[in-house]
């Protein structure tokens, strides 16, 4: 009953909100993590595919992070002057697509749930992932380190994820109820700091040798 | 024959690329640097007028000066073939007024299961710097290398081919990425010669493929030509890299030109040169803009023409701090170098430091200006035997360096 009043999902409202809220080590946000929402102890039927957008803008993916649900398709544009050759060896989704000035191609669909992590053939320090989720809600968190979605109650499997996290995967996952009015709300304090970002604003001449 | 064959390699390459490859997948990607210098400078001429001097230009050079003007070029041939040229002029008074500095076919694969697999054939750097780390084997910190890069720069380079196996942990969610490099080359077998004759220079000038180094008839150096093949022996080198994310890159490599020290070229009535070496070096960059890079390089060439051998071992390092204020870079290096002289006499020894410091400018679009000073004291055998010059002395230069690049593609 419960995994039948989620189809459609999307077009209604079911008056609870699921909340998560993700703080570092030092009390800061941690903006941008994946936050996935599964039923727990219920078939869950992931959200409806989408068709997403990876592009190649001054030599970086853009968004760093995408995440979609399975069976999407993701189109790479290429937005940049010079030639990529995006490739991914991810169990999740193995392919090699090269893009050249001029020569669109057509989207990749990703039919696996995983992660998959994305680089360039040509210009190495290029890096980003793509996590295709069977969930039925999922997000990143926003500047505050907040995510919420409308939910129907019951309880709830809610997974994190983000490149920079150091935490055991056990710490990066919790049940939370949602009640029929008051929702649920999880806050999760990490105890390990985040790997160091990826360096940015140096010209890409210094990266030839 | 072997003199031809090495300098029709390059063309041979490109035409086996061409005639085996699939149809063209994508225009060529080039870049045309121009780099003009204003110079002030003390001290003997360089290497390549004749002189001992430690640096790239000689009292007699300071005014408008040409840098190095550099044409490169890549082209691909289908999705995993490649071949790059870089050409260069470097205004003095080499053999020929053009040449390349490097010219290679490159194999690159998509990796697979994270694990990269890179292949060159032709002539190119072995990785070993960590601050020549721009086009064209350029430094983004100094216009002159360090000591060592600039021997590197002098008289060592892979004619030959090179592997190179990676596995890409950080692309499986590790903090770490390991490399080995392994290359067989030839035609380097006066490597080392430079050295023992002239010691460490500091300079931002780059032989090209069989060029010389030295000034013809002029002693201790002479036309030392570090691209020749003289024994048919094929010379190796492997390498290590590690990486801790983007932060740090750590290299080791030995080389070993395996050249026989017996050998003679009766042509140019030179002698090969057995040159050894080990190098290792770490880089370390921050978010806030600072890198540190520390390299050591340690050796020894030998030449036996006649049975009885003579050495001159050398070693090298420097420490280089660099602090990025958006388009703005400061830095500043302390190298130290020693040759040891050869028999009883010291025949070829030097030793000496330097300061250098240099400030970078390099906005948005096509310009860069650099201003950079280089102080270099020595003691050096040579100069006394050969430069009527004292054994100890100091040199300085000073230059503003103005550099204007052009990219398609790339």
């Amino acid at each position: 009953m419960l995994a039948l009043s989620l189809l459609g999902l999307a077009a209604r409202s079911f008056g609870a909100n699921l909340g998560v809220t993700l703080l570092l080590p030092n009390g800061r946000p941690l903006v941008g993590a994946v936050v996935t929402a599964q039923i727990a102890e219920a078939v869950n039927h992931p959200a409806a595919p989408v068709q997403a957008i990876m592009d190649q803008v001054d030599r970086a993916f853009s968004p760093d992070i995408l995440v979609i649900p399975v069976n999407s398709s993701v189109s790479f544009p290429n937005s940049d002057s010079v030639s990529h050759q995006i490739y991914s060896f991810s169990p999740a989704k193995r392919f090699q697509l090269p893009l050249y000035r001029g020569k669109p191609y057509p989207p990749t669909v990703f039919d696996h749930p995983g992660l998959v992590t994305l680089g360039c053939n040509i210009h190495d320090e290029m890096l980003a992932y793509i996590v295709v989720t069977n969930a039925p809600f999922f997000g990143r968190t926003d500047p505050s380190g907040a995510w919420s979605a409308d939910v129907p109650p019951g309880i709830y499997h809610v997974s994190i994820w983000h490149p920079r996290l150091r935490e055991e995967a056990t710490a990066l996952e919790a049940e939370v109820e949602v009640a029929d009015h008051s929702g649920g709300a999880l806050t999760l304090h990490l105890k390990k700091p985040l790997k160091p970002a990826p360096l940015e604003g140096r010209p890409h001449s210094w990266d030839s040798y | 024959m072997g003199q031809l064959l090495s300098r029709l390699l390059p063309a041979i390459a490109l035409v086996a690329v061409a005639s085996t490859a699939p149809p063209m997948a994508a225009a060529a990607d080039w870049e045309l640097d121009l780099d003009a210098r204003l110079v002030a400078v003390n001290g003997p001429p360089p290497l390549i007028d004749g002189g001992l001097g430690a640096t790239r230009f000689g009292a007699d050079q300071s005014g408008a000066r040409i840098g190095r003007a550099r044409f490169a070029v890549s082209q691909t041939f289908g999705e995993v073939w490649s071949v790059h040229l870089d050409a260069s002029s470097w205004g003095d008074h080499d053999k020929v007024p053009v040449g390349l500095t490097e010219g290679y076919l490159q194999l690159r694969p998509y990796p697979r299961a994270g694990f990269r697999l890179r292949m060159k054939a032709g002539a190119f750097y072995s990785p070993i710097s960590l601050e020549n780390r721009s086009g064209g084997w350029e430094s983004p910190y100094t216009v002159s290398y360090s000591a060592i890069d600039s021997w590197l720069a002098e008289e060592v380079r892979t004619i030959g081919a090179e592997a190179q196996l990676e596995w890409l942990g950080t692309r499986t969610g590790h903090d770490f990425d390991f490399g080995l490099t392994a290359a067989v080359f030839g035609w380097n077998d006066n490597a080392g010669a430079a050295l023992a004759d002239g010691g460490f220079t500091l300079t931002d000038r780059q032989s090209v493929l069989w060029g010389r180094v030295g000034k013809p008839g002029v002693p201790p150096v002479h036309a030392a030509e570090p691209f020749r093949e003289m024994d048919g022996k094929a010379g190796t080198y492997g390498g290590l890299e590690a990486r801790y994310l983007d932060r740090v890159v750590v290299r080791f490599l030995h080389y070993d030109n395996n050249a026989d020290p017996s050998a003679l070229d009766t042509v140019s009535h030179t002698v090969a040169w057995n040159t050894t070496f080990d190098s290792a070096g770490a880089r370390f960059e921050n978010s806030t803009g600072w890198t540190a890079i520390f390299q050591w390089l340690n050796g020894q060439t030998y030449i036996s023409p006649g049975g009885d051998a003579e050495r001159w071992p050398f070693k090298a390092r420097f420490f280089l701090l660099s602090k990025r204020f958006g388009t703005h870079t400061l830095s500043t290096r302390y190298d130290q170098f020693e040759v040891e002289g050869a028999g009883d006499d010291g025949d070829g020894w030097q030793k000496g430091h330097a300061f250098t410091a240099a400030y970078s400018f390099q906005p948005e679009g096509h310009w860069r200006f650099t201003l950079e000073w280089l102080h270099v004291v020595s003691t050096s055998y040579n100069r006394t035997e050969f430069g009527n010059g004292p054994l100890m002395a100091s040199q300085s230069q000073v230059q503003l360096a103005i550099r204007y690049a052009y990219e398609k593609g790339r």
